[in-house]
């Protein structure tokens, strides 16, 4: 809110300047974002303007005087209502709710929606342009002025925060307000000129012709103040916040009124308000209050009472004050407390409660009255809060809590996924963070068959934008987009994995699983640079990216991993592999699928890697158990296998072969070299050189047993695979 | 005679010491100690003299030659070692070619800014929670006692999937599953994505982290909560840092504040950092509400606590100069390499 700050020391009897009270507003609760040095438009007047951010529980510091109010409780300074009387008043308190006088006429239909309806008829009015001076003020709020009668009612908006609405009573059918729910399908053009459809739920003012104003937000046209307006029905109600929110977010439209409203207007205030804007008129437009005010309402606006504890607002805050302090700082914002000595502590004399310095307070009970400008204080702790805001949050003592509650450590899993994190980074992949938003599009990019999990979507109802209506259930478009960013800026080596989670949906009535995935994608070189390397050296192909991989899996100290040839949607069908930690699939790794490739526009195929990370992590272990170093020498023999070029004879089956007949001694099989040749080989063979690692734990091996378990394996493989073996 | 063999010897020696090559070496020794080299000469010359000297100088001479042919030795090998020394000088590299090491990669400036964060937290008895991204109604307002349609609303800008599903706007939502499970004393952080209804820009992002904390247990104080964050501060911006508190709502906590700290580029001057206030807004924090204390079951008598969070990207940012929040999730191979 915009607060001139000449028009607020009208209130406030300090001669403090505007930037240094503009800190003590923001330390005691409001915010002044900024202090603005304004001039009017016609260049006649200046002034400093106070730009507040008030928060959603403080609609009594939307206006000047609750400005005032509240900075003369920080400053502890005079503060001074505006000059204002109210008139006689005609039926306050009537169960029936509908009061005639004279030639006007008020119902309240809808009592939840309106529980009070003060108005005012004011005649002959002569409706100009306002004084200079009233002009001015409004415009250093930011309000346009518009005549006389209509700049009064905002002034006192701005003044005491009373949202009031003049009707010219003529145009009033009857002069008769009623306040009703609208019908379904009514219609009202309001003052900016938009025909608004009403429905139930909105709270109108009408006459008995229709609608006229909708209540707490916008007047009507029909019914506004014109220049040659004589009578005016000055409106000064109290409407229910919900009420005027629900109307005012269905319509998107936010005024003034309607602001403030929402955040709850004192009930009490409709008299003041309606009071000091009569004033207002008859002092700028001339005319008489005709009659005594109506004012219609079914009760009384009491203040609220609550009873506190002085030694419960020491106990949390962590502070020493005396009861005698808090009373004066409660007096300080108007709350009217009464103190009383209790003979015994009451609910306080638990072990727990922290001692306080005057044993006595503990047997001290406030009772607080409440002004009815502040719904927000109901309960102890309100009151706690508003005594820590005048006294200071920074006068509050700083300590560090006991800690009761133990070391602090990651646990098994944060740990794990920590370290999947360093291997990563230190094979050289960096650690990209996507939006966790992608749409329908990214799921065609990447090949997904409409059946597959990845489709089963969770789709936000109002998303930020175009393609970002769904919440991922893959990682892999956002390392895919990034690396087709990267190539854009002409970044060849692109090498990034993420640790995320991904939403699969299960249904309207759960929340949707949300699962972590480790995925990756890898392009160009792994190196600082390349020069005269060769190509199998320098590229992060499928088979750099499976070490890491498998790099990964010995650090978290899983033992038994396998990669089998599989088939992945938006991977390459020849080039890709399921990834098995003990027996359970965790995830793929290959080659992106050329039409992914191609759609994200990269210059090479990347290689992408998804794995289930908390899958992985079941199987995962932090510690590793000492396996002693072997104290035998090893025997080592190095076998190549030519075989024929096909799926059945991959290097796994030689391997696994050799395994199982290898007997007790034979520790490791390793393929170190393999080769095709056409020429030497024939046609769709290859060879493959493996070496045989044997070892006994306590004696040394003898050549006959190493030879024989050589044979065993080699006969085998002849057997099994078709291998021709030559041994060397 | 014993002159003649003193002068021959520091000649020889001289000339040994100072053989720049095999080639001069050998000629020294040819002319000193060969066969027909200076030393035998005066060898030779021992006839001449007195018997009863020949002994002594005979000495003399062995000494001399036994001196010079170590002397000899020593110097062949150093300039042998040479010799190898300068035909492996010419087998030449470039050394000024670039390395080609397999390269490593930092941490994200964002998580190492999350990391640092809980270093502090976990130095001050806090375990790490996580919570799901997704909520419903009653976790995400609800239990965090948000009054229906209350304006307080308006500020989270929720993502919704339905009216009882939701992104959640701020990582409070796990206090309440965390005290759900755990009986006090309480002390968790919890860091973790957000979303909010924003618009893209420098400054402004739908999906963000937070860091959340909370702290319950019996006689948790608002001065507990100062001494928290302050600790926290120090931890992050040194032992000169200074937190400052000002009232601030939020539904969850009462009495809430807006805690800042001073700038630490210009350490409260006011700087371009700081926007010249002096201090940069670190985030929310308070007394948990009671009401929410009581809608987990907690005695809200006996425990009381505290809770606070704060907004990584914007503090990442700040500490590593990075001006548009976009970059942070861009996965930018040149902006991830410098870290």
């Amino acid at each position: 809110m915009r607060v001139p700050y000449t028009w607020l020391l009208e209130y406030l009897k300090t001669e403090i300047p505007a930037e240094e009270l503009a800190e003590v507003l923001t330390m005691g609760g409001l915010e002044v974002e900024e202090v603005e040095e304004w001039t009017s438009a016609d260049g006649e007047a200046t002034d400093q303007v106070l730009l507040t951010s008030v928060t959603s529980n403080r609609g009594d510091l939307l206006s000047m005087v609750g400005v005032a109010r509240h900075a003369a409780a920080l400053l502890d300074c005079e503060f001074e209502m505006p000059d204002y009387h109210i008139p006689a008043i005609e039926n306050p308190n009537r169960a029936d709710a509908d009061l005639t006088q004279g030639d006007s006429r008020i119902t309240i239909e809808d009592h939840e929606g309106c529980p009070r309806y003060s108005a005012l008829r004011l005649v002959g009015v002569e409706v100009r342009e306002s004084p200079q001076w009233m002009r001015h003020r409004l415009e250093a709020a930011g309000v346009r002025p518009i005549n006389n009668v209509v700049d009064a009612t905002n002034y006192v908006l701005w003044e005491l925060g009373q949202p009031l609405h003049a009707f010219d009573h003529k145009l009033l059918v009857d002069g008769h307000i009623i306040v009703r729910r609208a019908e379904p399908g009514e219609k009202l053009v309001t003052i900016d000129g938009v025909t608004r459809e009403l429905t139930r739920d909105d709270l109108v003012i009408a006459d008995p012709k229709g609608p006229v104003a909708l209540a707490g937000v916008m007047g009507g046209t029909d019914t506004e103040m014109r220049d040659r307006t004589k009578n005016v029905l000055l409106e000064s109600a109290h409407f229910n916040p919900t009420m005027i929110r629900r109307t005012a977010q269905r319509l998107g439209l936010s005024t003034e009124a309607s602001y403030r409203f929402e955040r709850h207007v004192d009930p009490n205030l409709t008299l003041p308000g309606m009071a000091r804007a009569a004033k207002l008129i008859e002092q700028m437009a001339g005319g008489d209050v005709a009659g005594p005010a109506m004012d219609v309402r079914r009760e009384e606006f009491a203040p609220r009472s609550i009873e506190m504890r002085p030694a419960r607002t020491n106990y949390v805050l962590g502070t020493e004050l005396p009861t005698d302090e808090q009373v004066e700082l409660l007096e300080r914002i108007e709350f009217e407390v009464k103190r009383e000595k209790l003979e015994q502590p009451e609910g306080l004399e638990q072990a727990w409660l922290r001692p306080v310095p005057e044993s006595a307070q503990a047997a001290e009970r406030l009772t607080v009255r409440v002004p009815t400008s502040r719904p927000d204080i109901e309960r102890e702790i309100d009151l706690i809060e508003e005594i820590a805001i005048i006294h200071g949050y920074n006068n509050i003592p700083t300590t560090l809590p006991v800690n009761t509650s133990g070391a602090g450590t990651r646990t098994r899993l944060q740990k794990l996924e920590q370290r999947a994190s360093e291997v990563m980074r230190a094979a050289g992949l960096c650690e990209n963070i996507s939006y966790s938003m992608m749409g329908s599009r990214d799921l065609d990019f990447l090949c997904i068959p409409e059946d597959a999990r990845e489709r089963e979507t969770l789709c936000l109802r109002d998303p930020a934008a175009e393609n970002q209506e769904l919440m991922r259930t893959t990682l892999l478009p956002g390392l895919l987009s990034a690396a087709q960013r990267n190539v854009h800026q002409r970044v060849e080596d692109v090498a990034l994995f993420e640790i995320g989670r991904v939403f699969i949906d299960r249904g309207e009535l759960q929340l949707p699983a949300e699962e972590k995935r480790l995925s990756a994608i890898t392009l160009g070189s792994a190196r600082t640079s390349t020069w005269n390397l060769p190509d199998q050296y320098e590229k992060m192909d499928f088979f750099w990216l499976k070490g890491v991989i498998e790099q990964l899996l010995e650090r978290l100290h899983i033992k038994d991993a396998s990669f089998e040839r599989a088939e992945h949607p938006s991977m390459h069908p020849g080039r890709t592999a399921r990834i098995i930690v003990d027996g359970e699939a965790v995830g793929y790794i290959g080659e992106a699928a050329p039409d992914v490739q191609k759609t994200y526009d990269l210059p090479e195929p990347a290689v992408l890697v998804e794995i289930d990370f908390d899958t992985l992590l079941d199987h995962a272990h932090l510690l590793a158990q000492y396996e002693p170093q072997p104290r035998m020498p090893a025997a080592i023999r190095d076998v190549a296998l030519v075989v024929n070029d096909d799926e059945k004879h991959t290097a796994a089956r030689l391997v696994n072969v050799a395994e199982q007949h290898g007997g007790e001694f034979l520790q490791e099989v390793r393929v170190f070299d393999v080769y095709t040749d056409a020429e030497r080989l024939g046609e769709n063979r290859k060879s493959v050189a493996m070496r045989l690692t044997f070892r006994h734990p306590e004696r040394t091996l003898r050549d006959e047993e190493v030879d024989e378990a050589v044979n065993r394996i080699t006969n085998q493989l002849r057997r099994k695979l078709g291998a021709e073996v030559r041994t060397w | 005679m014993e002159n003649r063999l003193r002068d021959m010897a520091e000649a020889a020696r001289k000339a040994l010491r100072e053989a720049t090559s095999l080639d001069e070496l050998e000629e020294a020794r040819i002319k000193y100690l060969g066969r027909s080299g200076l030393l035998r000469e005066i060898q030779q010359g021992i006839r001449d003299i007195a018997e009863e000297l020949r002994p002594q100088v005979g000495r003399m001479i062995n000494e001399t030659r036994n001196e010079l042919e170590r002397l000899l030795e020593k110097r062949r090998e150093a300039l042998e070692a040479g010799r190898v020394h300068e035909r492996a000088g010419t087998d030449r590299i470039d050394v000024t070619l670039p390395g080609r090491a397999q390269r490593v990669a930092g941490r994200h400036p964002l998580l190492a800014t999350l990391d640092d964060m809980l270093e502090i937290f976990l130095g001050l008895g806090y375990t790490i929670a996580e919570g799901p991204e997704v909520e419903t109604y009653y976790y995400g307002f609800e239990a965090l006692n948000y009054p229906a349609d209350h304006p307080a609303m308006d500020e989270q800008m929720t993502f919704y999937v339905t009216d009882d599903m939701l992104l959640r706007s701020q990582t409070s939502t796990v206090q309440i599953r965390v005290m759900e499970r755990t009986k006090p004393p309480v002390r968790v952080v919890v860091p973790g994505r957000c979303f909010r209804r924003d618009t893209l820009d420098a400054t402004h992002s739908h999906t963000f982290h937070q860091l959340e904390g909370l702290c319950v247990d019996e006689g948790i104080t608002f001065a507990d909560l100062k001494g928290t964050l302050l600790a926290f501060a120090r931890g992050m911006f040194g032992e000169e840092a200074q937190v400052r508190f000002r009232p601030d709502f939020f539904p969850f906590t009462e009495p809430s504040a807006e805690f800042a700290v001073t700038c630490f580029v210009c350490s409260g001057e006011g700087c371009r950092v700081c926007s010249g206030t002096g201090w940069i807004e670190l985030g929310g924090a308070g007394m948990v509400d009671p009401n929410v204390l009581e809608g987990v079951g907690y005695d809200t008598e006996r425990y009381t606590g505290f809770a606070f969070g704060v907004g990584i990207e914007r503090f990442a940012m700040n500490r590593y100069g990075i001006p548009d929040m976009r970059l942070l999730y861009s996965g930018d191979m040149r902006l991830l390499r410098q870290f």
